[in-house]
Order: structure tokens, then sequence, then C-alpha cells
């Protein structure tokens, strides 16, 4: 990679933004990488996700036999050689390598140029729940048993956080905005929506958005142990069904999905594809506990709000809704509170039916949102056999819906009462539209 | 244009003071709050120190209940928010929660407790406190402030350690910038715990007597605990409330050294740049930055990186800028230190003082700058940075101003 050292030997300034200028630019998304339990890579993610394929399996590499649960959406085995710098690779643990490959095939479906780009107009943010939680926990249990002089240091370096986007930074040289959110289940939509916003404002040309985390075991006990996972006090069967008057908790899964966002003029010089754009972002908070999902909609509809005309060009929402009893009923009330008697003409999924529950699951869902605006196809919610009366949403059940989608909704809600949707809209250009739509 | 945004509430729970005017009183006085440790039993380390919060009674603040579930990391990160809250007066002003949001920053967060609760599991107990569980998640500090006081508000976390709060406090200001909030609490929160301790303590990066940021004889960081809250608001729903302004935040600026996991890229072009991008997003030039409070963690690298930082943003004139480092009292509080750091910027501000680095006796060639050795100074003081730098190159640096009207 070139190193563009003009921001050094010229004047203070010359090369940012004018002072105190807000810029208003568009934001599009251009490049989509995706390390799925239902796929790698945005072709084979893609297939199986509006195939409605399930990768729910028992647990494979840790003992689950003292839980209530045993199943699990995991990655398949992934050769990380194929998308990491055999140098840099050494250095990453399983976190690190899953976002790094996700990025690789984010910049490669870009299309961008690395050599053409200023390194200090290209960002990161980059949203994990629980990082390298199986790092942390080697690195603990050496402590444990061997004392100070057990502790390694390789391990820690990597167990922070903000190591994933480090890796991310170091492997492409990336240099301008750098930054890591962890807040639950709303962390990558975050990390999007800072990105946006960074973009909007004309601080960067393109970031790199997005994000992931891993199923790790200390990560499956602690989940287990506060009462998060499916089948909760152990009635019912155990599985993921959103919006399914039997849902009884979540799956738990991993994976990262990282999206390539840009400015649209910056796009368009470089001809690049556009999947679609996104347009706005609303976030608000709820204060029902600290284990609890937002109870009755209220903030996840403030979150989702939208002036009177935009309400009418929405036709999808990506929902939240994660299979446990509490947030898919808050969520149908907030959206019946937003779109009141459009409700119903509005598609509504949940893709977390296949790929599992996880904080970092909004950048593989961001993903999916794109090619649903991209290909107007929206994949199905799987598993849910009985809608809830009370989910009374028209939910995509069973298999995909084709409809022109003009614009979407992201939503992302944790537990504690974190509130995000994101605003996606189709791109107009419409010569863009058919080149890849063979689905 | 942007919105102005101001300081108008601060808190402070920190190894030399568990309130602001203590925190404040200290610092300026050059006290250094690094002690034995107390929090785990520090014998098998090559180590032994680490600046405590210490004479903070838990239970004056909260009930047993509320005990038995709250980390550390969650009581220091309310009792400064409950300060920062008063001096805001926004216990009695008739405000829109609706509009008022949550950005902190996180380190080890409650790690404390659910190392207890691992040490447990993994030594064979059979059953430890669930409740020990809660505190998992970086988030949950954050979410505790916003339920006890019910603010409804955008609420996120940021997680880059180091530079969390300082990041934090930056996306706090985005966030009135984009329309969702008029007031923000923000800055940080974490407490000392074994995984952060031996871990720095592996990349022997920690001083055995004492932290000396800049000096020569300086051997690294020494961990430090407690949090720093600052409430974020926009100017003028502040002048609505006629509530006092304790400065201004004009922007700031985040970027990365893309160079090494842990090592600052060494001759400062990561610290320049950022500081750059700061300056260039506050709308002002080098030429009127009156102080500098350093990210001055005393390792060998970073202290040298940041003077070369400076001294390329700054030139000549880099010698003539008074720059702290106090983390030599205060310990580099991970998650917190920003924050920390931030509300100490923003008193500098509000009372001309600028807060001295202690330990300093010998002057490294390679750190050639003026860093208010040992006393606090007077000055008049209208425009101070803040530096944050992380691992792997998460560089961060805050702007903030004397405020005016005009």
């Amino acid at each position: 990679m070139k190193v563009n050292n003009k921001l050094l030997n010229k004047t203070p300034n010359s090369e940012l933004q004018t002072p105190n200028s807000v810029g208003s630019h568009r934001v599009v998304i251009t490049g989509l990488g995706i390390v799925s339990s239902i796929g790698v890579g945005k072709e084979e993610f893609w297939k199986n996700c509006l195939q409605g394929v399930s990768a729910i399996k028992p647990i494979r590499g840790f003992d689950v036999s003292s839980y209530l649960s045993k199943l699990g959406v995991q990655l398949p085995e992934i050769d990380f050689k194929t998308f990491i710098k055999p140098a840099n690779l050494r250095r990453m643990d399983r976190i690190g390598k899953i976002v790094v490959s996700s990025v690789r095939m984010a910049l490669d479906d870009s299309g961008l140029d690395l050599k053409n780009e200023d390194p200090n107009r290209m960002g990161l943010c980059i949203g994990t729940g629980l990082g390298s939680s199986d790092t942390v926990d080697q690195f603990f249990r050496s402590l444990l048993k061997d004392g100070p002089t057990g502790a390694q240091p390789l391990l820690f370096q990597t167990a922070v956080p903000n190591a994933i986007s480090s890796h991310c930074s170091i492997e492409y040289g990336i240099k301008g905005v750098n930054l890591t959110f962890s807040h639950k289940e709303t962390s990558t939509e975050m990390a999007m929506a800072f990105a946006c916003h960074q973009l909007k404002e004309g601080k960067a040309d393109v970031i790199l958005a997005g994000g992931g985390d891993e199923l790790s075991e200390p990560l499956y006990h602690v989940y287990s142990m506060l009462g998060a996972l499916s089948p909760g006090r152990g009635r019912g069967s155990e599985g993921m069904r959103p919006f399914d008057q039997d849902r009884n908790g979540v799956v738990l899964g991993e994976g990262s999905g990282i999206l390539v966002l840009e400015t649209l003029e910056h796009a368009e010089k470089r001809g690049a594809r556009i999947y679609a754009e996104i347009a706005g972002v609303g976030m608000a908070g709820s204060t029902d506990g600290l284990l609890r999902y937002d109870q009755k909609g209220d903030s996840i509809a403030k979150a989702m709000s939208l002036a009177a005309d935009e309400i009418q060009i929405v036709d999808y929402i990506s929902a939240a809704a994660n299979s446990t009893p509490d947030l898919d009923h808050a969520e149908t009330l907030a959206i019946k509170k937003v779109f009141g008697e459009r409700t119903r003409e509005i598609s509504v999924s949940s893709l977390k039916s296949m790929i599992g529950e996880f904080d970092g699951s909004g950048g593989i869902r961001a993903c999916g949102m794109a090619l649903s605006l991209y290909h107007g196809m929206i994949p199905p919610t799987i598993g849910t056999k009985h809608l809830d009366p009370e989910c009374d949403l028209n939910v995509v059940l069973g298999q995909l819906k084709r409809k022109e989608i003009r614009s979407a909704l992201l939503n992302g809600c944790s537990n504690g009462g974190s509130n995000i949707s994101l605003w996606f809209k189709q791109y107009s250009s419409s010569s863009f539209f058919s080149d890849e739509s063979n689905f | 244009m942007r919105k102005r945004v101001v300081v108008t509430g601060l808190g402070a729970v920190s190894a030399v003071g568990n309130t602001l005017p203590e925190f404040w009183d200290s610092l300026i006085n050059g006290k250094d709050g690094i002690k034995e440790i107390t929090a785990f039993d520090p014998s098998p380390y090559r180590t032994k120190i680490a600046a405590e919060v210490s004479g903070l009674d838990p239970r004056a603040h909260f009930s047993k209940k509320e005990l038995r579930r709250l980390s550390r990391c969650d009581q220091f990160g309310l009792i400064a928010f409950r300060e920062a809250w008063r001096s805001a007066r926004l216990d009695g002003d008739p405000i829109d929660k609706k509009r008022v949001g949550v950005v902190l920053g996180a380190g080890s967060g409650g790690i404390l407790s659910v190392e207890k609760y691992f040490r447990d599991f993994y030594q064979g107990m059979k059953r430890p406190s669930p409740s020990l569980l809660i505190s998992y998640s970086l988030a949950t500090t954050t979410d505790l402030i916003a339920i006890e006081s019910g603010l409804r508000g955008p609420r996120t976390t940021t997680a880059t350690v180091c530079s969390s709060s300082s990041a934090s406090i930056s996306v706090a200001y985005e966030l009135i910038q984009m329309g969702l909030a008029d007031v923000m609490i923000t800055g940080g929160s974490d407490s000392i715990c074994e995984v952060s301790y031996s871990g720095f303590s592996s990349l022997k990066l920690v001083d055995p007597e004492s932290c000396k940021p800049f000096d020569k004889r300086r051997q690294g960081l020494i961990i430090g605990e407690g949090a720093g809250i600052l409430i974020l608001e926009e100017l003028e729903h502040s002048l609505k409330r006629e509530v006092p302004i304790y400065a201004e935040f004009l922007g700031y600026g985040i970027c990365a050294d893309a160079y090494h996991l842990t090592s600052p890229e060494p001759n400062g072009e990561g610290v320049e740049r950022v500081i750059r991008i700061a300056l260039t997003h506050a709308g002002v030039s080098p030429e009127v930055v009156d102080t500098i409070n350093a990210h001055g963690t005393a390792t060998p690298f970073n202290d040298i990186a940041e003077t070369r930082g400076i001294k390329r943003v700054f030139g000549e004139r880099a010698k003539e800028i008074p720059i702290s480092g106090i983390k030599s009292m205060v310990g580099h509080c991970l998650g917190s230190a920003g924050g920390i750091e931030a509300v100490a910027t923003v008193m500098t501000l509000e009372t001309g003082i600028i807060p001295p680095t202690i330990h300093y006796e010998v002057p490294d060639p390679l750190c050639d700058l003026n860093y208010t050795p040992n006393h606090s100074i007077k000055k008049d003081v209208r425009i101070a940075l803040s530096n944050s730098f992380a691992f792997g190159g998460n560089n961060v640096c805050l702007v903030f101003k004397k405020f005016s009207s005009e």
C-alpha cells in the first residue's frame, strides 16, 4: 500500500475538511463481506438465506452436557489463510480472523483498489459485544493455573475488544477514524450509525463498518447461567423461532458482517456497484431493567420513527426479534405503533432465525438487508410454525418473498435497553439493478 | 452549522479523591494516589502498587441489595454520574428524558466480578453466584446509569480501552449533532482487576515504584481506577436552563496508527495526525493551544512518540505549551482514563490552573518539552487539548475551550 505523506508535508489543515462546515454527503453501500454459519462469502450466504437454510446444530468443540441448552449456530471450518496475510494471521485470535476475513471479502466485493485510496480517508467502525471472550478466558485460566508468570502477553494483546479493529487497520494500512463499540446486541448497529455520520460530514471517503462475535465456551456458559438461552426454564423444545407462540429464548450464533460504506460522490467517481443507501438512523433507550428489553415497544418505536411521507415507502423490516418472549412482542407493538394501518403491508423477517442470536449480528443482517434491497427479495423467517397472535405482523414465513423494496428498516435492540434502527433505501439508479439478480 | 456543545456537569471518583472538589484539589497539589494493592493479593507480582480508589464507603451510596449486583466499576460510574447530574442541576429542572442519552467508554468494566465468578467456577465451586455475571457485558455501567435516572435517549458504549472514554465523549458530541439528544452523559468508569493488571505486567509495561511520565527513569504505567463523567449539553438547551457552563467542547479527532498491536508508531506520526484532525474539526489553529493534558502513560515508547507528535504539530512553540501528565497521580485508569483526564482538562479551563506531572526529576533528552514538573501553574487558558492513545494505535484527541457566549 502506498503511504500517503501528503498530510505531513503540507501546511496544517489543508488536506482536511473546512473547519465547522457540516457536510451532507449521501452514504451508500458498495461492498459486503460475510462470515456466517449459513455461508462464507456473499454468494453462499445469500443463496442459503433465501432458501431458509438452518445451521442450528448440537454444539461442537466443548461440552454442554451440564446445560439445559445443547444447540448453537456455529461457523463451518474456515481456511483463514485464504483471506489474511500469514505474518498478521499469527497474531490473531479466532474472532480477529473472522472479522478480518469479512473485511477482506467486503473490500474485494467493493472493487476498491487500495492503491488509489488515501489511507487517512478510510476508516473502520467495528461493533462486538464480547470480542475475544475465548482469549480472555484462556488468559485468565493460565493466570489461575500458573500465577502471574503464566500470564501470556500474546494472549493479552489480542484480548482487548479493540484488537479486532487494530488487526483490520494493520492488515490494510487503514489510518482514518477507527472506533470499537461494545453495547450488547446493538454494538454493530451503532458502529454503522457512527460510520454513516462520519461519511455524511465528509470526514472520510470510505468506512468499513459492521463487526461480529464468536460463540465461545465461556460465553455459552454466561448466557446459560443468566437464563437467556432456549429452552429457557426447561419448558418446550429448544430452538430459534422468532414471533412463534412457543418461542422460549435464543440459540447462540456467531459470525461477522462488514459493509463498505462510501460517500455517493466517491462511489460514483470510481463507478462502483451500489447495493443501497443508508439514509437515516434513530436511537432510543428503554429503562425496564438491566437484562430486559424494551417492554412496551415505546423506545423501539421511537428509534424507528420516520416522517409521514417516509413511512409510506417502507416495505420491509429486518427485525431484531430473537425468539425471546419479550422482545418479539415489544417489537410487534412498536411496528404497529409506527405504521398503524400500513402494518400489514410491510413484510417482516428475522434473519436471526437462521444465523442465531449474538451481540454483533447486525453486521450480517445489514449485509442481508443490502442484498434484499438490491435484488428485491426478502429471506424467510424459519423455525416459526405457529405465529403468536400477539405478534400478528406480516412475517415472511416458509419461503422467500419477491417484492420491490423502496426502503426498509434494520432494527437492533439490546437487553438493558439500547434500541437502534437504521433506515436503508433502494439506490435509485436502475441501470445497476439487473447485473447480478440471478438467484 | 454544527450545534455548539458545552460541558455543564462534572463528576469524578479517583485514587486522589472521590468527589470533584477533592479530586481537583489533590491534582493541583500534586498528590500521589498510588499505594499497595488491596483488590487482590499482589504478592506473586513483580510490582505491588496501583492507584486504587480508597476511603469510599459504598454503603453510603447503595443499598445492600444493590451492592450484591453492582460491580466496583458500576459503583464508581454511578457515584460520579450522580455528582455530575447534580452539578448540572438536572435533578431539579424539568427536562425531557427522551432527549438525554448515555455513552460511556469501557476498559475492563466489571471483569473484577466476572473474575470472581470464574475463579470460583474453575476451582470447583458448584454454583457461584450468577449475579456476578451481569457485568459480563461492557455495556452494564452505561445501562445502569440510564436505568437509574430513566434516561431514554440514545445509548452506547465505546470499547477501545485506553482511549475508550475520550472516544465516548466524541460519540456523545456527535449524537447531539445528529439531533438525537440535547444532553449526553459521557466519560467512563473502570476498576482494577487481575486480568488487566497481570496483562500489563506480562507485557513488562508496569513500573514497580511510581508513575513517572516523561522522566528518564520511567519504567512503565501504574494501573489506576475510577470514573470521570461529563455532561455534554447543546448550548441553547443549557442557556434555557440557565445553568453554569464549565467549558465548550469544540471537537475531536479519532484515527489509527495502523502500525502495531501494542506499540505506538515511534515517530509520533499517529499522534500528529490525531491532533491535527481534532484542531481542524474544532476550527482552531495550533498557535492558540494553551495546554495539553497528555496521554503520558510513562511507558518508555508512549512518552517519546507523544512528545514527537506534539513537536510535529506545534514546532518551536511546543516547548512553550505546558503539558500535564496526571497519570503520575491517578494512574492509568484504562476505560476511564480519558474521562478523568477530560474532567481535569475542563477544570483547568474553569480555574486557570494546570496540574503538574509529579515524580519528574531526571529529564529525558527524547522528551524535551514543558511537562509542568511537580508543581501546578496558573495560566489563563483558552484552548486545551486532552490526548488518549490505545493499544493498536487507536488515537483520540479532544479540544475544549473556555466558554464565552460569542
